[in-house]
């Protein structure tokens, strides 16, 4: 049987992405940023997982506004690197998992959700600019990639989101190959890319909100869009993807490892979470 | 739904830009990047953009863009296309003198 060995959570802001490609010669100031990663990736390791569901968005590479889904599965057998506006990077394609996939698909809309189902899912900096820091190991493991609107309102709700992580447990847990599946949720922390509040950031909150993730996320799931956007600036509001993965744990969980660095255009967070329930529990 | 400093990307907003962002996800093919690069007011003509649209993008009006509906997600890859970058266009959109 499928189980559940543990969570990330991470920023995916583009630019972790840009500043790891220059290899040797990347800036001091990104030190504190890649150095905190190092705890995460060996605890990761060490876990030895054999598949990978990442939560986490795209940025209007995969998905236009032709048709926007709401919640969108990849069920591919690769998830190429789209191109997003300034040609590739040099990774190498994703791999898919589509037996587990579509057995998500079928576990999640008997649970009333309905993703779209992809078997052409290109992924982006969502996550694409972390991944890597994971290793190359990390970059070879099977990933079933599912990815949220937080982009065109109306926008799913943080609850809606923790249900959703929820339902994926109950999926994992139900599917009966033998899997060792680590869950990521992508995005934020605050960020504004736009507006006369173009490059707000608030450390407090999001440092509040790796608190509440950890040991209080009903209370995360009940914010409405507003606080999240009044506290976490407007693109921040990424955050709420955070929730799907927590959910996923279960409700009693032990944190691993946590950094967080500012200021940047971006406050980038980082948590590793090992989920220690043994069953779902009750999401309200 | 009000965020001071903030023009939300809400369904009204989608449908004004909707024209200008399609244009934009163009540019995720490296073809059509040279071709807009080539000939910006004949490629956007080609995708259906209107005079004013094609005139802001020509001004680089980003905040004119953002106004007209335009995601600031997608006005990065009509930047990206033009050697911009996203801070400058951040800092068009707020109104901020550039280099602060």
């Amino acid at each position: 049987m499928a189980r559940i060995v543990g969570g990330i959570g991470s920023s995916h802001a583009p630019s972790i992405g840009a500043a790891w490609d220059k290899g040797p010669q990347r800036e001091d100031r990104w030190a504190p940023v890649f150095d905190g990663y190092l705890p995460a990736k060996h605890w990761v390791e060490a876990q030895q997982p054999d598949l990978l569901v990442i939560f986490y968005n795209d940025h209007m590479n995969r998905f236009f506004f032709d048709a926007y889904p709401t919640i969108a599965l990849g069920v591919g057998e690769v998830h190429k690197q789209a191109d997003e506006g300034w040609g590739k990077r040099a990774l190498p394609d994703l791999r898919g998992d589509p037996d587990f996939a579509w057995h998500l698909a079928r576990s999640l809309v008997e649970q009333e959700f309905d993703p779209t189902i992809c078997q052409e899912m290109a992924v982006d900096h969502g996550i694409l600019s972390v991944l890597p820091l994971f290793g190359d190991a990390a970059m070879t493991l099977p990933v079933v990639p599912i990815a949220i609107n937080v982009i065109q309102h109306p926008l799913p709700t943080a609850r809606r989101l923790f249900r959703l992580g929820a339902a994926v447990r109950r999926a994992i847990e139900s599917y009966p190959q033998d899997k060792r599946v680590l869950v990521m949720g992508t995005g934020g922390l605050s960020h504004q890319l736009h507006g006369e509040r173009y490059g707000f950031v608030n450390p407090d909150w999001d440092n509040r909100f790796m608190d509440l993730l950890e040991q209080e996320p009903e209370t995360l799931a009940a914010l409405p869009h507003q606080d999240w956007m009044e506290r976490g600036g407007t693109e921040g509001v990424e955050m709420i993807i955070w929730l799907a993965m927590r959910a996923a744990l279960g409700a009693q969980v032990r944190r691993v490892h946590r950094n967080y660095v500012a200021p940047m255009t971006t406050g980038l967070g980082l948590l590793a979470l090992e989920s220690l329930s043994h069953a779902v529990g009750e999401v309200r | 739904m009000h965020i001071p400093g903030t023009i939300l990307f809400t369904g009204e907003q989608s449908r004004r830009g909707y024209l200008l962002n399609r244009m934009a996800m163009s540019l995720t093919d490296a073809a059509n990047r040279a071709s807009f690069v080539a000939d910006q007011a004949g490629y956007m003509r080609g995708m259906g953009l209107h005079d004013d649209a094609i005139d802001m993008v020509s001004r680089r009006d980003w905040r004119g863009m953002l106004d007209h509906g335009g995601s600031i997600y997608l006005l990065i890859k009509i930047a990206g296309a033009l050697g911009v970058s996203l801070q400058e266009v951040g800092r068009h959109t707020s109104g901020r003198a550039e280099g602060h």
